[in-house]
């Protein structure tokens, strides 16, 4: 009841701000201010750095609870974290760092930079852009909150319901798991949808579908699998909140339920998402690896080809994670073989970025390195796959460390790396000013070295048979050097990453003017304008002549592209509050489900429906600005 | 957007009349849905075939006449529904088979 209360006045309050309960004067103040300015945008380079800071605190806050874990796993027996406690910190860092750190950086990349490369002054739906950050932020507060109130899942990332039920994990902990990754996903789903409308949409003449970038190739292929994807897990979270709030049962066995249903509908969900955020880490390394190495990426068809083909197959291997439910030998060989084959069209890759750099003029930047180090790194981690996407050999390695080891070095080798390489080479887009180098460097070595030291031990560990997902273990069993040098390893990956932070307040406060051509090699349309960009990217709509459309007109001797259309007024989408209203009202409904108290979720969906009603009869036509010629005075 | 469309449907008949009778289809189909779950006249064995039917057919007028799946520069649509049929029908497959 108390919590109602609290929730209430809340609500009571900002319906107070909004409806104008405070003089006009107050208002003004508001909507003038730089806080305003940002929660209301709808501009999606804002909402691109906005996603990339969201996502940097949540990586930050798994990268502790990691921390703690190799902390308690540093010698045998410890007592730091246990139980329970690891429970929750393990289940925690793995659904933060994929849903609440890897997906918003990625979406942050999206947003800055997608619509420049195809020569776009916005995204389709702007609103909705807004709506999705909103979501999506609303939903990783919520989850994160279950650590004050009641104790974080406990479950696992992968939430099975055998761990998952009201039954085996008592207390709100799931609850906060359920609601709020539906929440987020939501966000996420729309923000899917919006990329695959702008990509197809609002290309710039000429910009045809062969001629686009491959980080664009890739944000789009990433946001078709998003779109089919996403609705698996939506219908596993309501059906485990069915299950966990109204006593249904489509989980749980001793009435008539099935847990592999979980097991199924959040893997067929569960392995593209895998996808998801390896792709666009693709698109950054072919788009960095050709720019440092000043060439054409090297078999451009096939590097569009083999992104479509992963996609597809994407959707056809999910089994892979369940070789020992006992699904049968014919399912198992037929998802291997799948499996397997995803590695052909990632081997294309592989080889096409070598043959990218091979006779190029490489140029060692900070983005570069991040490319170079992922390549030997990421094609470990596809290797252990291809090993444990064989059944017999997976019935060794499946639930011991070996498969942690594995997917560490495809998603830290391969995302993180790949969001650092594409932060590294597009933050002077983004914000005006070149990271500096030195620390870059110091960042990318220290992080490199620490990540190795901690995740190569740990195929050893799996193959003397640590299992995963257990908090400690005993002396004499040959499982002690390698831990601790596991959590040794550690240290330099946080390290790196302090380095990281300090590189960015360092920036921020007295770092280099960066140029529009900000590296001086830019082949694509993003460096054709001024860093930042002004609030309408293109004062013209360029004239795209072929792949690389920038570095064609450089070719040809032209200093800029040639503008597409006369200078004109510009039409600009208006700042709006409903996306954070109605992100709110979510918010408020999922608490109040988690809290079982019904009419504060009717509340927060009441909120939902008014925000609907204001968006529907909102006749705001925009605005238009003039732009600058950037021929005589504009900037650069 | 909505002035165009409408000019569209003003200047062929043909089209208003293609929406009104689907729409009419719809209404029935959803009828006759309702009334093969109520009536005890169906065997009980044929509601969920039937209802599938229905199912079926109604999304088929659906996306045709609503969504204008028939009109020219729909090939994106196109691969994005069949895809997702593929993905659902693969899923359901996998899930009822194993
Ligand atoms: C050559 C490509 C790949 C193959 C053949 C492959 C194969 C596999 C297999 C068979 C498993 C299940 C192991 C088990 O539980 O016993 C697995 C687990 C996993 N893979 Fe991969 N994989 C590949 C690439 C990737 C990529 C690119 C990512 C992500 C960026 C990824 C992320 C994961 C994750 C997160 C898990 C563990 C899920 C869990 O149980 O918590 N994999 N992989
Ligand atoms: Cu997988």
């Amino acid at each position: 009841m108390g919590t109602l209360i609290v929730i209430l006045v809340l609500v009571l309050f900002l319906a107070a701000i909004f409806t104008g309960g405070y003089n006009k004067q107050f208002q003004e103040r508001v909507r003038k201010s730089r806080t305003w300015d940002w929660l209301t945008t709808v501009d999606h380079k804002k909402i691109g750095i906005l996603y990339l800071m969201a996502g940097l605190v949540f990586f930050i806050i798994g990268g502790i609870e990691a921390t703690f874990m190799r902390l308690q796993l540093f010698v045998p027996g410890n007592d730091l974290f246990v139980g329970r406690t690891f429970n929750e910190l393990l289940t925690m860092h793995g659904t933060t760092m994929i849903f609440l750190a890897a997906m918003p950086m990625i979406f942050a990349l999206m947003n800055a930079v997608v619509p420049l490369q195809i020569g776009a002054r916005d995204v389709a739906f702007p609103f909705v852009n807004a709506l999705g950050f909103w979501l999506f932020f609303s939903g990783g507060l919520l989850l994160n909150l279950s650590w004050i109130f009641g104790g974080a899942p406990d479950a696992g990332w992968t939430s099975y319901t055998g761990l998952a039920l009201n039954q085996y994990s008592p207390g709100p902990g799931v609850d906060f798991y359920v609601l709020g990754l539906q929440i987020a996903g939501i966000g996420t789903l729309i923000g899917g949808l919006n990329f695959l409308v702008t990509v197809i949409n609002l290309r710039a003449p000429g910009m045809t579908f062969l001629r686009l970038p491959l980080f664009t190739w890739t944000a789009f292929v990433t946001s078709g699998l998003i779109l089919f994807a996403f609705p698996a897990l939506t219908v596993a979270l309501l059906m485990l909140m069915f299950d966990r709030l109204f006593g249904a049962n489509f989980f749980d066995y001793t009435m008539g339920g099935s847990t592999v249903i979980w097991e199924h509908l959040f893997w067929i969900f569960g392995h593209p998402e895998v996808y998801i955020v390896i792709l666009p880490a693709f698109g950054v390394m072919s788009d960095v690896i050709s720019t440092f190495s000043k060439k054409r990426l090297f078999g451009y068809n096939s590097m569009v080809f083999a992104t479509v083909l992963i996609g597809f197959l994407g959707f056809m291997v999910w089994v892979h994670h369940m070789f020992t439910v006992g699904l049968g030998p014919i399912s198992n060989s037929v998802f291997a073989v799948a499996t397997m084959a995803i590695a052909v069209p990632t081997g294309i890759k592989v080889f096409n970025w070598l043959f990218t750099m091979w006779g190029g003029e490489i140029q060692f930047k900070t983005p570069m390195l991040w490319a170079v180090g992922f390549i030997p790194t990421f094609v470990m981690g596809g290797m252990t796959g291809v090993m444990l996407a064989l059944p017999p050999a997976d019935f060794q390695y499946q639930d011991s460390y070996f498969v942690v080891a594995h997917f560490h070095y495809v998603l830290v080798g391969g995302t993180v790396f790949g969001l650092f390489a594409g932060i590294y080479y597009w933050w002077p887009k983004m914000f005006g000013k070149l990271l500096n180098e030195t620390l870059g460097k110091w960042h990318f070595w220290t992080f490199l070295i620490g990540f190795h030291l901690t995740f190569f031990p740990q195929h050893f560990l799996g193959l003397f048979g640590m299992p995963r997902r257990v908090f400690t273990y005993q002396t004499n069993v040959g499982l002690e050097k390698l831990n601790e040098l596991s959590s040794i390893g550690v240290a330099g990956m946080v390290i790196g990453t302090i380095l990281f932070l300090i590189n960015i307040i360092y920036t921020l406060r007295k770092g280099k003017k960066a140029k529009a051509d900000a590296w001086e090699l830019g082949r694509t349309l993003e460096w054709s304008i001024p860093s930042p960009p002004p609030e309408y990217n293109f004062a013209q709509t360029p004239l795209v002549r072929g792949f690389d459309a920038l570095w064609v007109e450089k070719e040809a001797g032209n200093k800029s592209m040639t503008p597409a259309e006369p200078l004109g007024s510009i039409h600009m989408p208006s700042p709006s509050y409903i996306p954070i209203l109605m992100s709110l009202g979510f918010f408020v409904a999922g608490f109040g489900f988690i809290v079982r108290g019904i009419p504060a979720a009717a509340i927060g969906l009441i909120i939902v429906v008014v925000s609907l009603f204001l968006r529907s009869f909102d006749y705001d036509k925009g605005y238009h600005v003039e732009p600058e010629d950037p021929e005589k005075g504009g900037k650069e | 957007m909505a002035k165009e469309n409408n000019q569209a449907i003003s200047q062929k008949p043909a089209g208003a009349m293609k929406h009104i009778l689907s729409f009419v289809f719809m209404i029935a189909f959803t009828a006759a849905a309702f009334f093969v779950v109520i009536s005890d006249k169906v065997p009980s064995g044929w509601v969920v075939p039937l209802l599938l039917i229905f199912a079926v057919i109604q999304v088929i007028l659906q996306l045709f006449t609503f969504m204008h799946l028939d009109q020219k520069g729909s090939a994106f649509y196109t691969i994005f529904i069949v895809f997702g049929i593929f993905v659902a029908v693969i899923s359901a497959v996998g899930i009822l088979l194993m």
